[in-house]
């Protein structure tokens, strides 16, 4: 299940901020901000996609590098709130 | 790794507040001062229509320090008869945006997440408006053009010039002879200059006080399918308040009349002669807003102005086909509704939208603070 979530959400990434070039290598724990890749209008787009996709509810407290900053971190995210609304 | 938090602005902030205004949206180093904070209070804090569970907000760092905010003024609204909560956001701004794209991200959404039930903007530039699209928000064509009316173009050109290069001002006295040959009719760029004599059929105009404005702005609004719902007082400091935009010029404020002494239409700019005018606000009473636009025009002409330049409203667009304005976008208008029925009318034009019905009569955009 994480590897199918880390999946979507890189080809998410590579669509959307990097333009469909997978070219350059994309690390799961490389960071989204640091590299450029993300600015205010990229996360509002990430975060559409993770409640549409994934089905979870982003509360403002949730939108921060800690949740949303790598593909690892994405993912963990993903993850644990899916736990939630299953549990 | 920074979290951060979304809340309510508080007093304790407008300080910060203030500096980051002077940072970011007016980017000069010079510190705040007490009257800008002063300002910022009346206007987020003890709002003229403030509603309790609609207003603005900061992201305030891990230590504790401010580091976002956005401005909102709530403003009740009828429409199509019905009362809704509408609130007008702007003064969006984020300390060292590009390293931390989350902050802005953040309040945004948190405000698009409050009761409201329309939320409008008139000046989000490329950056925000690409987040509102995102945030499933509409921008409005006929509401975000700026249109121009060149008056005497070689002041203008001169003008122009003197704003990228100050040393250009020099030219300045040499624009005056070229207006006005090309004013008397010798070969020049017609299509943008008044002739130097007014048409006699332009309806007079007369200065407008505070109290004809306010009467006036709600009459000629009631038309609209949405409009907004001014509370007397309110509408009244907010009138006042228009009147101050120093950085911008001397205030005009006029009536146009009717020959036989009945007023049609309110037109109200700033700047000072022999410069470009801003308008704030043009207003007439049903089909009149052509004759309205005419005499706004023939009075900047005689009191020295260069142009006129402001903001499109649907019934400007089309009053001003044809009376040789140019059009140019530089931000944009935006309006965010849960319910789609709220948000025909504004696609439609039925909208009163812009101007006192929205943040351009706000202090924070032209005047200044020392």
């Amino acid at each position: 299940m994480p590897d199918a979530i880390k999946s979507q959400i890189r080809t998410f990434i590579v669509e959307n901020f990097l333009f469909g070039d997978d070219s350059t290598p994309l690390g799961d724990e490389q960071s989204l901000i640091e590299s450029d890749m993300v600015d205010s209008t990229g996360i509002l787009e990430l975060v559409s996609f993770l409640e549409e996709r994934f089905g979870v509810a982003m509360a403002d407290a949730d939108i921060v590098p800690a949740n949303l900053d790598s593909i690892a971190r994405i993912a963990a995210f993903v993850a644990r709130k899916s736990e939630v609304v299953a549990g | 790794m920074k979290m951060g938090e979304i809340r309510a602005l508080q007093q304790a902030d407008i300080s910060a507040v203030a500096e980051l205004f002077q940072r970011i949206l007016r980017k000069t180093s010079q510190p705040a001062t007490h009257a800008l904070e002063t300002y910022l209070t009346g206007l987020f804090i003890e709002a003229p229509d403030r509603d309790p569970e609609i207003g603005s907000l900061v992201h305030v760092l891990d230590d504790g320090r401010v580091s976002g905010f956005i401005g909102v003024m709530p403003l009740p609204m009828l429409a199509e008869g019905r009362s809704v909560r509408a609130a007008v956001c702007g003064s969006l701004m984020v300390d060292n945006h590009a390293d931390d794209p989350f902050a802005g991200a953040r309040l945004m959404r948190a405000f698009l997440s409050g009761p409201q039930d329309v939320t409008l903007t008139e000046t989000a530039n490329d950056i925000s408006t690409a987040m509102w699209r995102k945030l499933r928000a509409t921008v409005l064509p006929d509401y975000s053009l700026e249109w121009l009316r060149i008056i005497r173009p070689a002041g203008f050109v001169a003008e122009m010039a003197t704003k990228a290069v100050g040393a250009a001002r020099l030219l300045s006295p040499l624009a005056r002879p070229i207006d006005s040959l090309i004013r008397r009719g010798e070969p020049g760029p017609r299509w943008s200059s008044l002739a130097a004599a007014i048409p006699e059929e332009t309806l007079p105009s007369v200065d407008a006080d505070d109290e004809t404005t306010a009467t006036l702005l709600t009459k000629w609004t009631e038309g609209y399918a949405v409009r907004p719902l001014w509370q007397p007082e309110n509408l009244h400091q907010m009138v006042a308040e228009a009147s101050s935009k120093a950085l911008y010029g001397e205030m005009v404020r006029r009536v146009v009349m009717t020959r036989d002494g009945r007023p049609l239409g309110l037109f109200l700019y700033h700047g000072d002669p022999g410069r470009i005018g801003r308008v704030m606000q043009i207003l007439a009473a049903p089909g009149r807003i052509g004759e309205t636009i005419d005499s706004m025009l023939a009075h900047a002409s005689e009191r020295g102005m260069l142009a006129l330049r402001g903001r499109t409203q649907p019934v400007l667009l089309n009053a001003m086909l044809g009376r040789r304005f140019a059009f140019f976008h530089t931000s944009s208008s935006v309006v965010h509704a849960r319910d789609p029925t709220l948000l025909e009318p504004f696609l439609a034009g039925k909208a009163f939208f812009n101007g006192f019905a929205g943040e351009s009569w706000s202090r924070l955009i032209g005047d200044r603070f020392d």
